[in-house]
């Protein structure tokens, strides 16, 4: 090897098919005769699924009901008017009865839902303290600022749990009684509220403060509760293992919803008898009434749905698949038609 | 010689110099005057450092990023940082601070990369070693230390250091030969004088004694005892010393203040045609922007009119909340949504653009078919700003010597009587008469033909101006083929190199020129010795070709070769003394001198006997017909601009398939303006032309194309002045834009004669018509250097002899036949990628932040986010960013092979094809409806229901996560979908990147993560995968979503479907297309050449012999004079000339 042909050796390009640009590659074309098919096969695909989804779709009920309480709906037009003006409202409750011609298939999810409530106002969904909701005693004593105008009591008491989206806890709530036989005694259909919330929410992310000497009361100790509360926080429930920060309604409801209408879980039920589903027969709902949602024009709904795999009533997908579906076909039958007369003129055009 | 004498010079202020020549007062080896001179007063010059980088180590971080924040999108960025650091904003600092200082290092390590480079030059340069006279002593520095009057000492081949006074040189005549070659790339040999009272100066010790002044510049007054200078006294840095061994010379220009260093700062910054329609984007995306920001604003407040909406009863503000300023509170919104929206200018653009550049950029330098075997010298990229634009040229400029040609000539063949000699075919120093293919009148040579032979070989090689270099180094440039004679051969004129090489190897050598005799060694090795005659004349002379001479030189001129005929005289010894006085009276008369010169030479000039016709090749450098023959059928305009003779220039356009033989050529030259006026020329021309063009319209329509007959034009310097000139009655545009008329009909300009600022006025005045086209300049000398740094792409050819057209270039390439792989494959890819990238990043972007903007509708203008602080930042930093940039460095729409196969496939990016705004609203409207898809379909899936089997419900983040998901699978997709080249890193990196984005989802959602101060993403990912209908969902919006752009494909590509995507079809072969664009097809149809009148001009010009050099000589032996005729151009074989002009030089 000459001194010249190392030295050139050492200026020329490496000569491999990546440097060349040639490297060995798959080269696609997306022409008619590839598309055609995939349109038809993707088509009928999507249709199948959307009848799928359809169907079971439709075979989800649902049975919902306005309690807010607007004049002449319904029992619950006193509470509202009690409730008018009036802040905190005062305690009132009412009931909505109704009754189902044949069972209704479990298992039966009951929801409550809120109308024109914006948890998703970013001056809402930020005031929160997720570290005191994690149990971080320094933080239940210092909550963020975010928390502002709920950080701090009057009195200059942390609150605990801190910000707007605590404060403004729902809090009515419900219970269920079935009259099997007219004129018979309503039964209470038990409600399972346990395991409405995240499983990750309730167990990792949400955990309270050390106990004080076993004591989650004297764990808050120094705090206030959220001024629109009429309980302190370790009050929530009397299971030690449902109240404070893992609260299931509250794990639920610190959830911010998306969207400005939305539901949320309150309860299960399936135990007992009811675990098939509701049976035949007169139902009762005696609601506690006490979340004001007139003030900001909402409307609060009560909701019996079943679920499938697929979740509850939406018809969306379903029909979506279905339109998609038949949209490929058609394209499809469009292009094969172009296709086809196409190759003649370039038949013509090649002769 | 008097060492104390004091010599007073005046070095003149050069007109249209005024920057470079100021007013100083230099003492030559920093002498100080005597006493009683004027009061010295030292002036201080900068040292003779060349600094061309940007930075130092110190400033380099604020100058840096001062720098970087006058770019408007960076500024812009930096502001929304800014923003959101002073007021509460959706989104938190992190999201639009880490990708800008992403930007921000990328660019500075590259800058900063490229600065230590020219550092590295810049040192190189500096620190050669440079000999100085110190005290009459030869001391050894550094070229950066040289200051104005140090006397220095250069040495044969050494390039000066700076710009120098010549003093004396070791020759005896005080002269130096100097070649420019790497300024203005003449690399003929150039005498320089020294200054007349100094050269006698031969030593060290004498030139150190020297006391001098030398005074220039505009003072006016200067003394009468002081000396003059000249141009011919000084030498230029970078000029190199050629054929003397040593000069002195005395610095008077140094550093930045040297000649060559002061024409290097012209160069500026040039943007491509991209960068501008990129601009131009940015610009309507920021009007979109600040119209969202300011509808939200506005709705936000019509909203919250009603106090419940503003401020219900679970969303209280504070006090200090409510009792800010409306106005106050209104702007803050603004600039929130602002922020909010902000991400939909990519900031990642700019910075993907640029890697995309400089990498990209490698794939020219690691090109292995631009890389030449010869020089050992691969292609360069100088800046890598201008990739893409190489796929946008429509004018090409180019410079003919060293860059078409090879600035190479050799000596082909002679035609002597009936017999061709050809130099090669030589056996044992025995010519051979080269027997096949060639007819000979007879075939023995007589006792006769044997005598006028070898008067043929004498007259070539005593007629020249060709200069004797004693070979004393063993590798000389232009050393004699046969070791026998060692001595070089140097001349400013190839050609005679060329003939008295070839000369050389028919068997005479020329030895010298010694005292006014020449000297040749003939074939029996005997030494001749002639009289040098000083007599040199140029003029054309009639003369009539016997038919076989003829018949050669016309075919030689059609293979482009460079022809000269031989023709001689006797004179008797009367005769002789004759014509010399007549000649020297002619010479001395100071009246009509011209005229009676002229008279002198008609007399000498008769009745020549012609003795035969050389053929010189300047040769073509390879391949160069080809490229340019591609270039055309790309639909480029390939103009030839150079300093040559009209006829030479014309024969190698026609060689290298520029001018094609049914060219119809059009003249613009100073003859034809002398003969008519300007104006009716013009307006003549354009006539002839536009009547063409007009009568095609039609055809056009059909979809022909429209140079089907096309023009060529030739112009030269002159009348191209007399065009730019500005009319007194100020209508100066008026002759401009006929001429760019008249120049836009035409597929092929010549200009000769130009001067190297005239090309770049050219190039200036085609860059600036109408219609903006983008130019590229090619060029290999530094007269080049101008037209180089005005066009929009400069290339330059890495010549032979200096390096200041590449130095000065955006892109260097060995050989002139790499631009079509430069231009047509390269360029063609690296625009087709970047103009993916552009479009693709703004429509990503508008998937990104159009769902924010409708989501704003739903959370009562509350500037919520949609996504996850991560996943804003990331989303054009990691989760799409790769995909993209792979793509713009790997991309093949069609194969490298075809591309260089099918030129004509360069017309479909033309125009800057792929972003234009049609193209850019289209992306757009895909960005929106995508935007549409992902926002609504999310939103009617999470509407009123729960989508998971356990009933649960989800939240905002899950609705965000969804329609993050679906978006970047979509624009993922999206660009699998434009991906024509699938190379297993292509399938890396979009697989790669999808799956790394479900990863980081998983890892994101699946721990606390303790420095975070929220944990509102904590499992959400993996909620949303636990639900089958958000499976569903994902498949069926990116489905959607992908749905209008492949039908768009498929049926563009059926119906209305490209050249590019007909070849990629493979429907259509070459064939066709080639006929269908290039006017080369007319070739083959037999009626055009009857009817094309350009058939006229080349026969006038194929008659037009020129005659070139003639000298006369006395000898005792030989008859005493001899000529040449040199016979240019023209390709057209079929015509005779009865009455051809010969052009002669005594």
């Amino acid at each position: 090897m000459t001194w010249s042909a190392t030295a050139r050796g050492a200026h020329q390009p490496d000569n491999t098919a990546f440097t060349q640009q040639r490297l060995p590659a798959w080269q696609p074309l997306l022409s008619a005769s590839i598309a055609l098919p995939l349109f038809f096969c993707a088509g009928l695909a999507f249709i199948g699924l959307g009848l799928g989804l359809y169907y079971s779709s439709n075979g989800i009920k649902e049975l919902e009901y306005d309690y807010t309480g607007d004049s002449g709906t319904g029992n619950c037009s006193v509470c509202a008017a009690a409730g008018q003006g009036r802040a905190p409202p005062p305690p009132c409750s009412c009931a909505w009865y109704f009754s189902l011609p044949e069972l209704f298939q479990g298992p039966v999810y009951l929801y409550y839902e809120l109308t024109n409530f914006y948890q998703n106002n970013r001056r809402y969904s930020v005031s929160r303290d997720d570290a005191q909701l994690s149990g971080l005693p320094s933080a239940l004593r210092h909550p963020v600022n975010e928390c502002a105008p709920y950080q701090l009591s009057a009195a200059g008491l942390p609150i605990a749990p801190c910000g707007a989206i605590a404060n403004s806890l729902f809090n009515d709530s419900f219970s269920l009684w079935h009259q099997r036989l007219p004129g018979g005694l309503y039964v209470e259909v038990p409600l399972d509220r346990s395991g409405i919330a995240w499983w990750t929410d309730y167990h990792v992310k949400f955990r309270n403060p050390p106990l004080v000497n076993g004591s989650l009361a004297l764990a808050f100790q120094g705090t206030a509760p959220p001024p629109n509360w009429r309980r302190p926080v370790y009050e929530l429930s009397p299971d030690p293992n449902n109240t404070g920060f893992i609260n299931q309604d509250f794990v639920v409801w610190m959830r911010t919803a998306a969207l400005p209408t939305f539901r949320k879980l309150y309860a299960r039920i399936r135990q007992g008898n009811y675990s098939a589903g509701l049976p035949r027969g007169a139902y009762r709902v005696n609601i506690t009434y006490n979340y004001p949602v007139r003030a900001f024009g909402g409307h609060k709904l009560l909701i019996f749905s079943s679920i499938s795999w697929m979740g509850g009533k939406n018809p969306f997908l379903g029909i979506a698949y279905l339109v998609v579906g038949s949209l490929c076909i058609l394209t499809g039958f469009v292009m094969l038609i172009v296709y086809i007369r196409y190759q003649d003129q370039d038949d013509d055009y090649e002769e | 010689p008097d060492c104390s004498r004091l010599i007073l010079l005046s070095f003149p202020q050069c007109a249209g110099e005024e920057n470079w020549v100021d007013s100083r007062t230099i003492y030559v080896g920093h002498r100080e005057p005597p006493p009683g001179a004027e009061a010295y007063i030292p002036q201080r010059y900068p040292d003779n450092r060349i600094v061309s980088s940007k930075y130092t180590f110190w400033n380099f971080i604020p100058k840096n990023l001062f720098e970087q924040f006058r770019r408007v999108a960076n500024f812009y960025f930096l502001i929304i940082f800014l923003v959101q650091l002073i007021i509460d904003t959706p989104t938190s600092p992190v999201t639009s601070g880490l990708p800008l200082f992403f930007v921000i290092t990328v660019t500075a390590i590259k800058q900063g990369y490229e600065d230590w480079l020219r550092h590295k030059a810049d040192n190189a340069m500096n620190q050669c070693p440079v000999h100085f006279i110190q005290h009459g002593k030869l001391v050894r520095k550094q070229s950066r230390k040289l200051r104005v009057g140090d006397i220095v000492m250069v040495k044969e081949d050494e390039t000066f250091p700076c710009d120098l006074i010549f003093l004396s040189s070791n020759r005896g005549d005080g002269t130096c030969h100097v070649t420019t070659a790497s300024l203005d790339g003449e690399s003929s040999h150039k005498t320089h004088y020294a200054v007349q009272d100094t050269k006698g100066f031969h030593t060290e010790e004498d030139i150190g004694g020297l006391h001098a002044t030398i005074e220039s510049g505009a003072s006016g007054s200067l003394e009468t005892d002081f000396m003059p200078l000249g141009s011919e006294n000084l030498l230029l840095r970078g000029a190199t010393l050629k054929n003397t061994e040593k000069i002195f010379g005395v610095a008077i220009y140094t550093g930045m203040e040297t000649k060559m260093a002061l024409n290097y700062q012209s160069k500026s910054q040039k943007r491509s045609a991209v960068e501008k329609s990129m601009n131009a984007f940015l610009i309507v995306y920021l009007c979109i922007l600040i119209s969202k920001a300011l509808i939200n604003t506005v709705l936000k407040y019509v909203w919250q009119s009603e106090p419940f909406r503003d401020e219900p009863w679970y969303n209280q503000k504070t006090e200090s909340e409510r009792q800010r300023n409306l106005f106050l509170r209104a702007f803050t919104d603004f600039l929130a949504f602002m922020v909010l929206f902000n991400y939909i200018i990519p900031v990642s653009m700019y910075v993907t653009v640029e890697m995309q550049k400089f990498l990209g950029s490698y794939f020219i330098t690691w090109d292995e078919d631009m890389f030449d075997e010869e020089t050992g010298e691969g292609p360069l990229v100088n800046t890598s700003d201008l990739n893409e634009e190489l796929g946008q040229v429509e004018y090409i400029f180019t410079d003919k010597t060293g860059t078409l040609t090879e600035n190479n000539m050799e000596f082909k063949e002679c035609c002597i009587e009936g017999h061709v000699y050809v130099p090669h075919v030589i056996c044992n120093g025995q010519v051979l008469p080269e027997s096949s293919g060639i007819d000979m009148i007879d075939s023995s040579p007589s006792v006769n033909g044997r005598e006028r032979e070898e008067l043929f070989f004498r007259a070539l090689c005593l007629c020249h101006t060709v200069q004797v270099k004693d070979n004393d180094s063993v590798d000389g440039p232009r050393k004699s083929p046969d070791g026998g004679a060692s001595c070089v051969y140097i001349s400013s004129s190839p050609d005679e190199v060329a003939l008295v090489e070839g000369v050389q190897r028919l068997g005479f050598t020329y030895l010298r020129l010694k005292d006014n005799y020449m000297e040749l060694l003939n074939r029996e090795n005997h030494v001749e010795r002639y009289v040098h005659l000083a007599l040199r004349w140029k003029r054309q002379v009639l003369c009539v070709l016997p038919q076989f001479i003829r018949a050669r030189v016309e075919r030689n001129a059609v293979e482009g070769l460079r022809t000269l005929c031989v023709a001689y005289k006797r004179l008797i010894q009367e005769e002789y003394e004759g014509i010399c006085k007549l000649l020297q009276a002619a010479k001395v008369a100071l009246q009509d001198r011209e005229k009676k010169l002229a008279e002198a030479y008609e007399q000498i000039e008769k009745d020549l006997i012609l003795l035969g016709a050389t053929a010189v090749e300047d040769r073509l450098q390879e391949k160069a017909a080809d490229t340019i023959e591609a270039l055309q059928k790309a639909g480029i305009k390939v103009w030839v601009l150079t300093g040559d003779k009209m006829e030479t220039a014309a024969a190698t356009c026609y060689a290298c398939k520029l001018f094609r033989r049914n060219t119809q050529l059009l003249e613009l030259t100073t003859k034809r303006i002398e003969e008519q006026s300007l104006h009716d020329v013009l307006f003549e021309l354009s006539k002839t032309v536009l009547r063409h063009s007009g009568s095609l319209t039609r055809d056009n329509f059909s979809g022909l194309s429209a140079d089907m007959q096309d023009y060529g034009l030739i112009i030269d310097g002159a009348a191209l002045s007399l065009i730019m000139k500005p009319r007194e009655d100020g209508s100066s545009s008026n002759y401009r834009e006929l001429f760019l008329e008249i120049c836009r009909s035409c597929s092929a300009v010549l200009c000769c004669r130009m001067a190297p600022l005239q090309k770049a006025q050219i190039v200036k005045l085609i860059k600036f018509s109408k219609e903006h086209p983008i130019t590229l300049a090619v060029g290999d000398g530094a007269n080049d250097v101008s037209m180089i740094l005005e066009a929009h792409v400069g290339i330059g050819v890495i010549g032979k002899e200096g390096r200041q057209a590449a130095r000065n270039s955006d892109y260097a390439i060995p050989k002139f036949k790499h631009l079509k792989k430069m231009l047509l494959v390269h360029g063609h890819f690296y625009y087709i990628r970047i103009s993916e990238l552009v479009q693709y990043f703004f429509y990503k972007n508008v998937c990104f932040i159009f769902p924010q903007f409708l989501y704003q509708f739903f959370c009562g203008f509350s500037q919520q986010t949609l996504y996850d602080t991560a996943y804003l930042t990331l989303y054009n930093i990691s989760f799409t960013s790769l995909p993209i940039l792979l793509y713009s460095l790997m991309e093949q729409h069609i194969g490298i092979d075809v591309l260089k196969r099918d030129p004509t496939l360069y017309r479909d990016v033309a125009k800057n094809a792929l972003l234009r705004w049609r193209v850019f609203i289209y992306w757009t409207l895909l960005g929106l409806f995508d935007a549409l898809v992902f926002f609504f379909g999310a939103y009617f899936m999470f509407e009123n229901t729960t989508v998971t089997s356990n009933g649960q419900i989800f939240g905002n983040w899950t609705f965000g996560t969804l329609v993050f998901t679906v978006m970047v699978f979509t624009v993922t997709l999206k660009l699998a979908l434009d991906t024509h080249y699938w190379t297993w890193i292509n399938h890396f990196v979009i697989w790669g990147s999808l799956l790394f984005y479900v990863v980081f989802s998983l890892l994101w959602g699946g721990v606390i993560w303790p420095f975070l101060n929220y944990q509102r993403m904590y499992y959400v990912f993996i909620q949303m995968l636990s639900s089958g209908p958000a499976w569903l969902a994902i498949v069926l919006l990116v489905t959607i979503s992908l749905l209008p752009d492949v039908l768009k494909k498929v049926l563009c590509r059926q119906l209305w479907p490209t050249a590019t995507e007909r070849v990629q079809n493979g429907c259509a072969q070459p064939r066709d297309r080639d006929s269908e664009f290039t006017p080369l097809a007319s070739l083959q149809s037999p009626g055009y050449q009857s009817t094309c009148p350009s058939a006229a001009w080349y026969s006038s010009r194929s008659q037009q012999v020129t005659l070139a050099a003639w000298k006369g000589k006395v000898s005792v032996e030989p008859p005493p004079a001899l000529s040449g005729s040199r016979h240019h151009c023209s390709s057209s074989p079929s015509h005779s000339c009865p009455g051809s002009r010969v052009q002669l030089l005594v």
